[in-house]
């Protein structure tokens, strides 16, 4: 691990517009946000509504149309590079080359964060007894299943030890054992120091996994908190006799009901 | 310059393990080759044909092969497929130069011109065509088409960058086939019709295709074999430049 400050992502006002033949439509609208160091933090929100773009602009995969954001107390605009030397990502579906093996696959990424060919090897062999690949380490990742392409991206992300991982949405499409699996990858790697901020549409998830969480609606923020407080402050506010669910808080913070599902929301790619 | 060749390393792993991609580089420019010395060699007699230079019709008809093995843009394709499938996001996600992403592909494309390149030379050999300019022409020509082959794959890389769409870098790679049509392809310039000769006059294959042909018929001719190397420098460049460019602004 290197230093870190105490503030793992920081972003104010930050929006992402694209301009297009219908106009321009600004997928996020001034997104404020504090991850603390060492946090797992939960970024949740409806399809399309702008979770992937603002991680995509952390990551420094999307040019920021305005705002700021710092991760790993960097600036994300100005430099770059040093950003994605502190960071590891595994994007929403798992980016892997299927005509590798996985230890190809993960020797390559360490020699280009600049490990020699030995040294990249033996992070290889490490990683891969780590999510427990080590049997299909030597067979190309096109005859993987799911979960193991979803562990091996994990992986992949860790090659070098990353202050801030980025995990955007990393058990959709799993079975329920091959995301418990998952799950506990997360906390081992958090709890070795590493701050993991955490897109997804499951509740459930979020409420396991981590610390604090921000829902995202329409490009902007609209609850932030613990878990357990976002529930808290709903009960209070709607004077409910029992503890309300995340899956409450979710809904109560976008607005959905069964008349306002997630398909009215205008979808919005990278 | 290290992260290009291993990224060179791994886009050659890719060929070497897509034979399916690879294979049809070889035999469809044997197969034009055939089929264009089966129908025109009997109109053009070595003996009597002073710009074959004494030998068959085949050995003027070998830089069109050389050239259409040359301008797959395998690579291009490649790439397309890494975007889809999220694996060029994580190259982008890592600390890697843009410059480094673009020339991994442009170095393997070049390494397996050279083999495609030398595959069909030999085959050629094996058939009775001579390379008049020996071994450094040998040399030269195969190089000189694997330099073409970057240029044109540089040129492929644009249009999957700008797109993202298989469909759309298939179909962006069929601009060769009149590039390809509108040289001296079946006869020396000076043969052609002025209009067709004035089109392959501008157009930049021409320079390469005189450059190859002469290789193979001719000894060293600098003077037509070096414009052929011109113009794949300044087009290599400018290839090189432009991709370079667009991925620095892939958003």
């Amino acid at each position: 691990m290197n230093d870190v400050t105490t503030v793992a992502v920081e972003a104010e006002g930050l929006v992402k517009q694209y301009g297009g033949r219908g106009g321009t439509v600004e997928a996020v609208r001034g997104v404020d946000l504090r991850v603390e160091a060492g946090e797992v933090f939960g970024f949740l929100g409806p399809n399309g509504a702008g979770k992937s773009t603002t991680v995509r602009m952390l990551t420094t995969l999307l040019s920021i149309t305005a705002g700021t954001a710092r991760v790993a107390g960097i600036d994300v605009a100005a430099d770059p590079d040093a950003v994605r030397r502190r960071i590891g990502v595994a994007l929403q579906e798992a980016g892997l080359d299927p005509r590798q093996t996985g230890r190809e696959l993960l020797t390559l990424q360490g020699r280009l964060f600049g490990m020699s060919p030995r040294a990249a090897a033996a992070r290889a062999a490490e990683l891969l007894a780590l999510v427990d690949l080590e049997e299909a380490g030597d067979r190309r990742i096109k005859g993987y299943s799911g979960g193991m392409k979803r562990r091996l991206d994990l992986a992949s992300a860790l090659v070098h030890e990353p202050d801030v991982l980025f995990l955007d949405e990393p058990t959709t499409g799993l079975d329920p054992a091959s995301r418990l699996t998952v799950w506990d990858e997360v906390r081992r790697i958090n709890a070795a120091g590493t701050t993991v901020f955490l897109t997804t549409q499951y509740l459930e998830e979020a409420d396991q996994l981590c610390d604090r969480l921000a829902i995202i609606d329409d490009g902007r923020i609209v609850r932030e908190g613990t878990p357990q407080r976002l529930k808290d402050e709903l009960r209070e506010r709607l004077d409910l006799d029992a503890d309300p669910t995340l899956d409450d808080v979710f809904l109560d913070a976008t607005g959905r009901t069964r008349g306002r599902v997630a398909g009215d929301v205008q979808e919005v790619s990278a | 310059m290290s992260q290009a060749w291993v990224l060179g390393h791994r886009a050659l792993r890719e060929g070497w393990r897509t034979p399916e991609a690879l294979l049809p580089t070889l035999f469809i420019p044997l197969f034009f080759l055939v089929v264009n010395v089966g129908q025109a060699a009997k109109i053009f007699p070595s003996a009597s044909t002073s710009f074959l230079h004494g030998q068959g019709y085949g050995a003027f008809q070998l830089p069109s092969s050389l050239l259409l093995a040359a301008s797959f843009g395998t690579a291009a394709l490649f790439l397309v497929e890494d975007i889809e499938g999220g694996y060029f996001d994580k190259l982008r996600a890592a600390p890697v130069s843009r410059t480094a992403i673009v020339l991994g592909r442009l170095i393997a494309e070049a390494v397996k011109a050279v083999v495609i390149a030398t595959a069909i030379v030999v085959l050629g050999l094996v058939f009775g065509i001579e390379i008049a300019s020996g071994p450094l022409g040998f040399v030269l020509l195969v190089v000189l088409t694997a330099l073409w082959a970057v240029v044109f794959v540089g040129f492929m890389q644009i249009i999957a960058l700008k797109t993202r769409s298989a469909a759309a870098t298939n179909s962006a790679g069929l601009v060769f086939f009149p590039l390809l049509f509108l040289t001296p392809n079946f006869v020396p310039r000076d043969l052609l019709t002025r209009p067709m000769e004035i089109a392959a006059t501008l157009n930049p294959v021409t320079y390469v295709m005189e450059a190859l042909r002469s290789l193979i018929l001719q000894d060293l001719v600098w003077e037509d074999v070096v414009p052929g190397f011109a113009v794949v420098v300044v087009l290599g460049a400018v290839m090189l430049a432009l991709n370079v460019r667009v991925m620095r602004r892939y958003d």
